[in-house]
C-alpha cells in the first residue's frame, strides 16, 4: 500500500529535474485557462497525451481520466439541459433536449478539467515526491514543512497496517466487525481508539527521536543528494516558456 | 578528564509531586561502558533523557543540579547543539525512523542534513557508519523493510553519523530477539573500543555483566549503586542492596550459593568467569562448597 | 494428554510463493507450551491460525476437535483468547475495568458478571486499585498486564500469550510467571511466544521451536535446551544456568538456579 501515486521509471520525463516539471505543469495550468477555444484545449490536451505517455505513465493516467469521467459527464448533462444561451436542439431523447450551446460549454469545461488534471499528472505520476519536496526546501520552502508532506506519505501506510492489527486484536476478544451496519458502527470506536491513541504515542516518540537527530537545529540545512539538471532540462523549459507564450500570442491576435 | 560529569542532578516531571531522579552523581570516561539498571519507573529512562537535555529542554518541569556532557552545559545548551556531541537511541525501533527518507542511506544522511554538514563530509561519514553496523549491504532497502534488530542497527547509525562522543541507549533491545539483541550489544561494544563512550539503560543482565564496565543502579530515582559488575552484582546477590533494585545473572546467583569466588574476590558474573571457578571446584575438592 | 489444539500437516503464506509456515503437525493440550524462534521463524502466524484470524493454506487446525474454517473469529474467542504483544493495539477504554470487560461483554456476559469476571482479573495479574484510571496513565509494563487481564476476564480454556515479558522488569516477569504456572495448574492450556529463555525454563514443560516455518524441536524444556545445535540454528541460546551446566559436563540439564545448586552438590559429594 503506497499514498504517493509516484510511478518509478526511466524516461525523459523521470529524468528531468523536478522544477522543470513543475515549470510545465505550471505553463499548462496557464495555458488551460489562456486557452478559450475547444480545439486549442484539444490541441493542449492531445500534447499532454504525447507527455504523459512517452513518459509510460499513461495507463495510470487512464484511470485517473476515467475516475473523473463522472463530473465530465455532469458538465455535459447539465450545461446540455440548462445553459441559459441553449437554442439549438442537438439531441431529443424523449422529453429531455440537450441542446448544442449548452453542451460545447460543458466540453469546453470538461476540456479544461481533464487539462489540469494532466498538468498535476505530470508532477503526480513521474516526480518522486521526494525529489520535489527536497528542491522545494533547497529553494526556501520551510524544511518542517518538506518533512510533514514526506512523512505523512511514508507513515499513512504503516497505520493501514496497523489498522489491520487492531481490527485482528479485537477480534481476538470477540468483537464482530462484519455483518449488519449496526455491527460495523459499534465496531468503530474499538478500531478507531487504538488507531488515534497509538498514533499520539508515536508521533511523540518520533518527536523525541527528531529532536535528538538535530532536527531543531538553526544551521541551514544542507543536501545529501547534489542537484542535477539533465541537459535536456533546457530545451524543455525553452519549449514550456514558447509554447506559453505562443498560446498568449495566438489567442490575443488569433483568438485561439 | 571525564566526558560525562553528571553532579548532584534532581529532577520533577511537570504536574508531579516526587522527583524522578533524586540527588544523581557519577562521571564517565572516555572509552567506558556503563550500563544503568534497576526497576521499571526508577529513573533509568529519564536519566538517559537528561544527558541529552530532552530534560529538561522538551519536557520541561524542574531541575536542580549540574550535567556536563562532552564540555557543553546540558541545561544551557539547545537538544540541536547537544545533538552533534550526544547520541540517543530509544527503545522503539519503529518510532526513531523519521519516515521522511526512501533508503537506508538517505535515513543516516537525515541528522547529518538538519545540522547543515557539508555534503562531501557526509558521504564517508553515512559509509563509515553504515559499514561499522553491518547495514553497507542493506542501504538501498527502504527503512520499513528491515527487522527489528536491523531498524535499531540503523537508529544507531544514524545517531553515530553524527560523530558523538557518547552515545546514550535507552532499553535499545527489549523489543529485539536473541540475535537481534546480540547484533546490537557486540556493535555498541565495538564502538567503545573506538573511544566512544556508551551509557545504555537496560534490563538484560547477563549482556551488560558480559560487556559493561559499570553499572549504575537506580531505585526510585536514587543511585543506590556504582561500580564494576562484579561488585554491583555481588553486593546484589549478597542482598546488600535494598528492595533488590537489581537483579544478578544466573550464573552470580548460582555461585553465591555454593560458595564459588573468584580469586581477586566477589562472584563470577558472566558464563566464562563461572565455568572457570566451577571447573577449577569441581576438578579440585569440595572445598568451596563447604563454607 | 488430551489434545486441545491440533494442527495437521499445516501450510500458510500471505503470498503465493513465499511460505511462512510449511507442514506443520502439532497437537497442544493442557499445560505450559512455550513457542521459541528467531523473529520471522512463523511463530505469531502460527499463533494467529489457533484462533482463526487465519485460515490455513492447505491442512486444517482443529480445536477441541472443531475444524477452525467452520468457525468465525468471534466464536472462537470463547475457547482461545490471544493477547497480542503490542498493548496500542487494543486499548481503547477511558477505564481499566471497562477496556478489562470489553471481552466478556462481546461474549455475551452480564455487565454484572463481565465486571465481576474484569475484577477478578485484574486481581489475578496483580492489578488492584487501577480500576477507574485511564490504561494510558499507566506505565508500558503494567498496560500489557491491562491487556492479559482483558483476556484472562473471558475465561477461555486456552490463552495464547504473544511476548508477555517485553518491556517487563525481573518483578514483572516473576509476577507473569507466577500466572502462568496458575493457569497451568488449572487445566488451561497456555501457549507463550518468547525470546526469554530463563522464563521458558522455569515456567514451561513443553517447548517448541519454530525455524523457517517448520518445527525444529519439540519437547520437554530439559530435552530442547541439552540440543545447542537445534537452539544455534535458529539463532537461540539455552538459559545461561543450563550452558554453565553443559560446559562443566554434569550430564544433566537443569533449568534453574535451584536445579542447578542442587546438581553441583550432589556430584561433589558422590565425588567426595
Amino acid at each position: 500500500m503506497r499514498v504517493s501515486l509516484y510511478v518509478p521509471a526511466d524516461t525523459w520525463l523521470h529524468r528531468l529535474d523536478p522544477m522543470t516539471k513543475l515549470l510545465m505543469a505550471a505553463a499548462g495550468v496557464a495555458l488551460t485557462f489562456v486557452l478559450a477555444r475547444i480545439e486549442s484545449g484539444a490541441v493542449l490536451w492531445a500534447i499532454f497525451f504525447t507527455v504523459l505517455g512517452t513518459g509510460r505513465v499513461l495507463r495510470q493516467a487512464g484511470s485517473v481520466f476515467a475516475g473523473v469521467g463522472i463530473i465530465a459527464a455532469t458538465f455535459l448533462i447539465v450545461q446540455g439541459l440548462v445553459h441559459p444561451t441553449n437554442a439549438t436542439p442537438l439531441i431529443i431523447l424523449g422529453p429531455v433536449v440537450f441542446y448544442k450551446e449548452g453542451l460545447l460549454i460543458g466540453l469546453r469545461l470538461a476540456l479544461r478539467l481533464y487539462n489540469i488534471l494532466s498538468a498535476t499528472l505530470v508532477l503526480v505520476l513521474a516526480t518522486n515526491p521526494a525529489d520535489l519536496t527536497e528542491a522545494l526546501v533547497r529553494r526556501g520552502a520551510p524544511a518542517r514543512l518538506g518533512y510533514v508532506i514526506m512523512s505523512v506519505l511514508q507513515i499513512i501506510p504503516t497505520m493501514v497496517a496497523q489498522s489491520a492489527a487492531i481490527a485482528d486484536a479485537q477480534r481476538s476478544r470477540g468483537m464482530e466487525t462484519e455483518g449488519s451496519l449496526w455491527v460495523r458502527v459499534k465496531a468503530f470506536l474499538p478500531l478507531m481508539g487504538p488507531l488515534v491513541t497509538s498514533s499520539l504515542i508515536a508521533t511523540e516518540e518520533r518527536a523525541l527521536a527528531l529532536e535528538v537527530r538535530g532536527f531543531g537545529s538553526s544551521a541551514r540545512p544542507t543536501f545529501l543528494k547534489p542537484e542535477v539538471r539533465p541537459p535536456h532540462a533546457g530545451l524543455v523549459r525553452i519549449m514550456c516558456v514558447l509554447t506559453l507564450a505562443a498560446g498568449v500570442a495566438g489567442r490575443l491576435l488569433l483568438g485561439w | 578528564m571525564a566526558v560525562v560529569e553528571v553532579d548532584n542532578l534532581r529532577y520533577r516531571y511537570p504536574r508531579q509531586t516526587t522527583l524522578a531522579l533524586d540527588g544523581i552523581s557519577f562521571t564517565a570516561e572516555a572509552g567506558e561502558f556503563i550500563g544503568i539498571v534497576g526497576p521499571n519507573l526508577s529513573g533509568k529512562s529519564t536519566l538517559c533523557h537528561a544527558l541529552i537535555g530532552l530534560v529538561p529542554h522538551f519536557y520541561k518541569g524542574a531541575i536542580g543540579g549540574r550535567v556536563v556532557v562532552a564540555g557543553l552545559d546540558v541545561h544551557a545548551t539547545p537538544v540541536a547543539e547537544m545533538s552533534r556531541r550526544v547520541g540517543l537511541v530509544f527503545q522503539n525501533p519503529f518510532t526513531q525512523i523519521t519516515g521522511a527518507k526512501l533508503t537506508v542511506y538517505e535515513e543516516v544522511a537525515f541528522g547529518l542534513e538538519y545540522t547543515g554538514v557539508p555534503r562531501e563530509e557526509m558521504v564517508p561519514r553515512i559509509e563509515e557508519a553504515l559499514r561499522l553496523l553491518g547495514l553497507w549491504e542493506l542501504r538501498d532497502r527502504s527503512p520499513f523493510a528491515l527487522s527489528g534488530g536491523q531498524m535499531q542497527r540503523l537508529a544507531i547509525a544514524s545517531v553515530l553519523a553524527m560523530k558523538p562522543q557518547v552515545l546514550v541507549l535507552d532499553e535499545p533491545t527489549s523489543q529485539l530477539d536473541p540475535s537481534g539483541t546480540r547484533e546490537v550489544f557486540e556493535a555498541v561494544a565495538a564502538l567503545c573500543r573506538q573511544g566512544i563512550t556508551v551509557i545504555m539503560a537496560e534490563h538484560k543482565i547477563e549482556l551488560l555483566a558480559e560487556h559493561a564496565d559499570r553499572l549504575l543502579v537506580l531505585h526510585q530515582g536514587r543511585l543506590v549503586a556504582d561500580g564494576t559488575p562484579r561488585d554491583v552484582l555481588s553486593r546484589a546477590v549478597r542482598g546488600e542492596l535494598e528492595n533488590e533494585p537489581a537483579p544478578a545473572p544466573p550464573v552470580t546467583e548460582a555461585a553465591a550459593a555454593l560458595g564459588w569466588t573468584m580469586p581477586e574476590g566477589g562472584f563470577p558474573v558472566t558464563l566464562d568467569e563461572a565455568v572457570a571457578v566451577g571447573r577449577a571446584v569441581m576438578a579440585g575438592d569440595s572445598g568451596a562448597d563447604s563454607r | 494428554m488430551s489434545t486441545v489444539i491440533e494442527a495437521r500437516n499445516v501450510h500458510f503464506h500471505y503470498t503465493p510463493g513465499v511460505p511462512v509456515l510449511t507442514d506443520v503437525t502439532l497437537s497442544i493440550g493442557p499445560g505450559a507450551t512455550a513457542i521459541i524462534g528467531q523473529n520471522g521463524a512463523g511463530k505469531s502466524t502460527f499463533v494467529r491460525l489457533l484462533n482463526g484470524l487465519l485460515k490455513p493454506v492447505s491442512g486444517t487446525i482443529l480445536v477441541n476437535g472443531v475444524d477452525t474454517r467452520t468457525q468465525t473469529v468471534a466464536s472462537l474467542a470463547r475457547t482461545v483468547g490471544l493477547v497480542f504483544q503490542n498493548p496500542s493495539d487494543q486499548l481503547f477504554k477511558s477505564r481499566v475495568i471497562d477496556e478489562v470487560m470489553f471481552g466478556p461483554l462481546n461474549l455475551g456476559f452480564s455487565r454484572d458478571e463481565a465486571e465481576a469476571r474484569a475484577r477478578e482479573a485484574l486481581a489475578q495479574v496483580g492489578l488492584q486499585g487501577v480500576e477507574t484510571r485511564n490504561p494510558y496513565d499507566l506505565g508500558l509494563a503494567e498496560r500489557k498486564l491491562v491487556t492479559i487481564a482483558s483476556v484472562l476476564a473471558m475465561g477461555t480454556s486456552v490463552i495464547i500469550l504473544d511476548e508477555p515479558t517485553i518491556a517487563q522488569d525481573h518483578a514483572g516477569v516473576r509476577r507473569l510467571g507466577a500466572i502462568v504456572d496458575e493457569l497451568a495448574a488449572a487445566g488451561r492450556t497456555v501457549i507463550t511466544i518468547t525470546h526469554d529463555m530463563n522464563f521458558v525454563a522455569r515456567h514451561f514443560r513443553r517447548v517448541v521451536v519454530f525455524g523457517q516455518g517448520r518445527v525444529l524441536a519439540d519437547g520437554d524444556a530439559a530435552s530442547v535446551f541439552s540440543r545447542p545445535d537445534i537452539l544455534h540454528q535458529t539463532g537461540l541460546e539455552a538459559p545461561q544456568i543450563t550452558r554453565l551446566a553443559q560446559a562443566l559436563a554434569l550430564g544433566e540439564t537443569p533449568l534453574t538456579v535451584e536445579q542447578f545448586v542442587d546438581l553441583v552438590r550432589r556430584r561433589l559429594s558422590g565425588s567426595a
